[in-house]
């Protein structure tokens, strides 16, 4: 016997993820989900973000990389409400995992919530975890034919980080090959190129996140 | 693999319901852009599926082209290699209207 089914893989996942961007949103929360590859500059970032937003927005964290559990370490030293997420062997951050480390979080304290997910290309794309955008991480130690090669990740992101660009002349990454191949896969996607070690594009990421915020709630920053 | 596990819960849901005795084969579609290794899922969904009403039950992967829309001059056509562009009249605000889609269509159970 046959029975119709017709049910989407991911909506028990979306339901719950609609459910925590209500909370966010009614604490005036602007959430991002950032994912890349394994060391791509996670939390390497989110310790530059943390600097650059400093008496202009308020900067909290999940951090769900099994990878390294020093990474609340290295983000608690800037003085951030930082959650560590025990995902065990998961390959991506899904919504009930968020929702469970909701009570964990002092919202109401926190302008701009980034979710770091599990170091991975493909499987965090798949999960809507309640965020307001998806961001991700391309570094140039990684090879400009990623976007090609991960489409989905790349066409669900608002916005592309091209991390290391110090160290662009040691490798063969060809920056606009990289960002024509972004494009192809996304043509609304937002291109930045940054260096967390030299500090280079750090200000323009900082402007688009303000401006994110921005948008979202009418309203600079807080008071 | 998380995919397997939402279709085995899916698919075990539909047959208890229906009170079935076993499930012998699953369809799901699965659109191109979601970019879905076929041999990893069934494989997972193999190892997953013991101990369930899924057991030795047959994964049929349904794969549907990635298929956009033009905004512009509303032209439908397959997107190869990525390119967004209409072929009609060059636009670039395409919007997708087959890809995407990741479902459990149904089951056949005993
Ligand atoms: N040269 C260089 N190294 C970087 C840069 N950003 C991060 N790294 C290094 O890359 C490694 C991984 O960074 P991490 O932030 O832990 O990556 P995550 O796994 O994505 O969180 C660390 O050794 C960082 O020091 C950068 O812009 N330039
Ligand atoms: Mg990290
Ligand atoms: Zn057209």
């Amino acid at each position: 016997m046959k029975i119709n089914v017709m049910t989407d893989i991911l909506e028990a996942n979306d339901r719950i993820a609609a459910v925590n961007r209500q909370l966010f949103d009614s604490h005036k929360n602007l959430v991002l989900n950032l994912m890349s590859s394994p060391g791509a500059g996670k939390t390497m970032l989110l310790e530059k973000t943390a600097q650059a937003l400093r008496g202009k927005l308020r900067l909290g964290v999940i951090v769900g990389d099994v990878e390294t559990a020093r990474d609340k370490e290295r983000l608690e030293k800037y003085d951030l409400p930082v959650v560590q997420l025990n995902t065990g062997s998961a390959c991506h951050l899904d919504a009930n995992m968020i929702a469970s480390a909701l009570p964990h979080v002092d919202l109401t304290n926190i302008d701009v919530l980034v979710i770091e997910n599990v170091g991975n290309l493909v499987c965090p794309a798949e999960f809507r975890v309640g965020e307001d955008f998806k961001i991700m991480i391309l570094s140039v130690t990684e090879g400009d034919e990623k976007p090609l090669k991960y489409p989905l990740m790349f066409r669900e992101s608002s916005l592309l980080l091209i991390n290391k660009i110090d160290l662009l002349k040691y490798t063969n990454f060809n920056l606009d090959e990289a960002k024509a191949n972004a494009r192809k896969v996304n043509p609304n996607i937002e291109i930045v190129d940054i260096s967390c070690v030299t500090g280079e594009g750090i200000s323009d990421w900082a402007a688009w996140l303000s401006g994110c915020y921005k948008r979202k709630f009418g309203t600079n920053s807080l008071a | 693999m998380a995919l397997a596990r939402n279709i085995i819960d899916i698919a075990v849901a539909a047959a208890e319901k229906e009170k079935a005795d076993r499930i012998i084969g699953v369809n799901v579609v699965v659109g191109e852009l979601r970019g879905i290794i076929p041999a990893q899922l069934i494989f997972c969904f193999g190892l997953m599926s013991e101990n369930t009403l899924a057991a030795g039950a047959h994964l049929n992967l349904e794969t549907r082209p990635l298929l956009g829309r033009c905004r512009t001059c509303q032209e439908d056509f397959a997107v190869k290699d990525y390119m967004y562009v209409c072929p009609r009249c060059e636009g670039q605000d395409i919007e997708i209207v087959s890809g995407t889609e990741l479902r459990v269509r149904d089951i056949e159970v005993e």
